[in-house]
């Protein structure tokens, strides 16, 4: 089934975050929708229903209980399914080894949360508006951190 | 060297000793010689003597029958009859005596052969004058003639006794002459040939004087050598023993019975009683070791435990050597020293590196969580304080506004404290690799990350070309990002930043400043700036942590950047040094090893 909004799924512990990141999408006016999910493993098992819509673009956390950002990676990777969802690493930190790691596991690009409202809206907003086949085909080590 | 000398001093003792002997010998043979020829020349004076006094008995003998004889004639008187007859017996007798003593000369064999005859026709001549004295004929012409021809053998007697008793001389003469021509020398050369013997035995006495004067010289030092070697394996804990192995004798030194615990030579120095302190758990090892030893020329060291008799544990370490005497006999040389301090040592220094390489890590993770940890909730203030700033800021008033602007100064600040320390902390990660890098490159990537700054202050940035060399790429491109911030962030007001960058190679010997170097050419790579400068008295501080030396409102500054510049040339065994100028300008300096 067709639709015409971007279907948007963030994965994230951190309420604060979630808040931004809802609030930054709600003052964008682009049209989307927006799924969060408070642990890896909620978002799995929305993931893995037959049921569920597969998002355009997946924001993932690194640091979550349960199941942690790395984990969840892994396992849509390893589906046939999901092999498709554009996964946007959303972490608060920038450590060459999450960036290597991720991108080694096949994220598409990695967010390093701003501490700025606006930055945040400029980001998302960069993000949504990428064509993944065009990204996915140029994508290296050193495009791979989003930067403003 | 000093053997030599003894072997040669050894080897002439002996040819003095050969020679004296052989003198002796010659003497001996000499005097036996001379001895027997006085013997012999006393013999034959003697027997010519007795052939003289003989033969003057026969004459006399003979003169005393003729007498005899005559008065016969004249008295016709048988009794002078009986006389010159008892006269011829004792000529007899004589003359077996002259055979005797004349022996084996065959002149004398003659002669005295001739004087028998003489003797003989004397007596005949008796007996035919005494017929005519039987026959009162005497008054004949023959009887005279035969009278007169006893006057005349009796003549020819005398004269062949005379020929006789002079030959007898002459051969006495002849045979003096002969021993007197050989003894005569014989006193000259006794005395040469004492003299040389005196001579060597006077040169063999000094000789042995002198080697006893170095031998004694030597004993002297080795008096000191062993005393010191007693010293030094007291000081040096370590003792030495021999091995003589084909006898199975051992011989200890006074020390290695104290390393054992015990009073020098306490015990009888065997394996057997040196086993007792071994620790049991060592004892096989060290019994196959030394089975070992026997046949092995050289041993690598072999590390055991004793036991004193008062418990405590030594750990002791020993070599050996083969070594053979001068007889071929195969021995042992062993030093075994107590490495108790050092092994000790070695585990405390062990367990104070783990301690430390553990503190570090400790530190390490705890900088990197701490750092990282801090992070979320400073974003999160500065994304509200955004938001704040954003959605709300018309229902503030004025000194709403200004606090406002002091939340988010004061938020960024600790941002940059925060991101600095991270880079701070992750200078200290262990994986390191070295990698071959155009330095160019690095440079290149680092200007680009603050493209913005330098456009913004129309900075003039030249450099020279530099080489390429062996580097951790991420920490390099950092220290030249870190050092152009700096030369950025300290520029003065109102002038255009002028940062140049020059290369050269240098050797180390040639640069004071690489005094304590330990590689031998080093890339130098100098960074000068016209900016503010700083006291060069602080020139050492300068690279320490937090260490800032203008106060934050006027530059913005953490401390941490130039420490982390150091780290990072620490890591590469480098050197960095700084030198300043205030309101000229700064030097700094970086040597990496080539």
């Amino acid at each position: 089934m067709q639709t015409d909004y971007i279907h948007i799924i963030l994965a994230d512990d951190d309420e604060d975050d979630i808040l931004f990141f809802t609030d930054a999408f709600d003052e964008l006016k682009i049209n989307t929708k927006v799924n969060t999910f408070k642990d890896g493993e909620e978002l799995m098992d929305y993931l893995n229903d037959d049921q569920s819509r597969m998002p355009n673009v997946l924001f993932l956390d690194l640091n979550m209980p349960k199941k942690t950002g790395i984990e969840c990676l892994k396992e849509i990777k390893a589906s046939h399914k999901m092999s498709e969802i554009a996964i946007a690493i959303y972490s608060t930190s920038a450590s060459e080894e999450d960036i290597e790691k991720t991108f080694v596991l096949g994220a598409n690009i990695y967010i390093k949360k701003p501490g700025d409202f606006k930055k945040l809206k400029k980001l998302l907003s960069e993000v949504v508006s990428i064509n993944w086949q065009y990204h996915t085909n140029g994508l290296n080590k050193d495009n791979f951190l989003l930067s403003l | 060297m000093k053997r030599n000398n003894l072997f040669k001093s050894t080897s002439f003792l002996r040819v003095v000793l050969l020679l004296s002997l052989f003198v002796i010998l010659l003497i001996g043979g000499f005097t036996y010689r001379h001895i027997s020829n006085l013997t012999n020349s006393e013999e034959i004076v003697v027997k010519t003597y007795n052939v003289n006094l003989e033969l003057e008995h026969i004459v006399s003998y003979l003169r005393d029958a003729e007498s005899a004889h005559r008065n016969y004639i004249v008295t016709k008187d048988r009794f002078y009859v009986n006389t010159y007859l008892n006269a011829k017996e004792k000529v007899n007798r004589a003359f077996l005596k002259l055979e005797d003593l004349v022996g084996l000369n065959s002149n004398q064999q003659k002669n005295l052969t001739v004087l028998n005859k003489l003797t003989d026709s004397l007596y005949n001549n008796f007996s035919k004058t005494n017929a005519f004295v039987t026959d009162n004929t005497t008054n004949t012409e023959t009887f005279k003639t035969l009278f007169f021809e006893e006057k005349i053998i009796m003549d020819s007697i005398r004269r062949q006794s005379n020929a006789m008793f002079d030959l007898e001389n002459k051969l006495l003469n002849e045979k003096q002459n002969e021993y007197q021509s050989d003894l005569r020398f014989t006193p000259l050369f006794f005395y040469l040939v004492l003299l040389a013997t005196l001579v060597l035995i006077i040169m063999a006495y000094n000789k042995i004087s002198n080697d006893l004067k170095k031998i004694k010289a030597k004993n002297d030092q080795l008096l000191i050598f062993e005393e010191s070697t007693n010293q030094s394996e007291i000081i040096g804990k370590h003792g030495n023993w021999v091995w003589h192995i084909d006898s199975n004798k051992f011989i200890y030194s006074d020390n290695l019975y104290r390393l054992l615990g015990e009073e020098p030579q306490s015990f009888e120095a065997n394996f057997d009683n040196f086993l007792k302190f071994v620790h049991p758990e060592d004892v096989d090892k060290l019994a196959e070791d030394l089975d070992n030893m026997i046949d092995a020329e050289e041993l690598p060291f072999v590390n055991y435990r004793i036991v004193q008799k008062n418990g405590s544990i030594k750990h002791l370490k020993a070599y050996a050597k083969s070594f053979y005497s001068a007889d071929g006999q195969k021995r042992l040389l062993g030093n075994t020293s107590d490495i108790t301090d050092e092994i000790e040592s070695f585990l405390e220094l062990e367990e104070r590196n783990l301690e430390l390489e553990r503190n570090n890590k400790e530190l390490s993770a705890f900088n990197y969580a701490a750092s990282h940890d801090l992070q979320e909730p400073l974003r999160k203030i500065q994304t509200f304080i955004s938001r704040l700033e954003e959605k709300e800021s018309d229902k503030f008033s004025d000194p709403g506004h200004q606090y406002l602007d002091r939340i988010k100064s004061a938020s960024a600040r600790m941002r940059l404290l925060i991101d600095d320390l991270l880079q701070f902390s992750r200078t200290n990660k262990p994986d390191k690799e070295f990698v071959s890098a155009d330095l160019n490159e690095l440079f290149e990537n680092a200007k680009q990350d603050i493209v913005e700054i330098i456009l913004e202050k129309k900075a003039q940035i030249t450099s020279d070309t530099l080489p390429r060399a062996k580097v951790i790429v991420f920490q390099m491109q950092q220290l030249f990002l870190n050092l152009l911030s700096n030369s950025l962030k300290y520029c003065k007001k109102e002038t255009v930043p002028i940062i140049e960058i020059n290369y050269s190679k240098v050797k180390a010997n040639d640069d004071p400043l690489l005094s304590k170097a330990p590689k031998s050419f080093y890339h130098k790579i100098t960074f000068s700036d016209n900016g503010i400068g700083f006291d060069q008295k602080y020139a050492g501080k300068i690279f320490d942590l937090f260490n800032r030396l203008h106060n934050k409102q006027e530059y913005s500054g953490t401390g941490i950047g130039l420490s982390i510049c150091k780290k990072i040339i620490d890591n590469h065994q480098g050197f960095i040094f700084a030198k300043g100028e205030i309101n000229i300008g700064s030097v700094f300096t970086v040597y990496l090893p080539e």
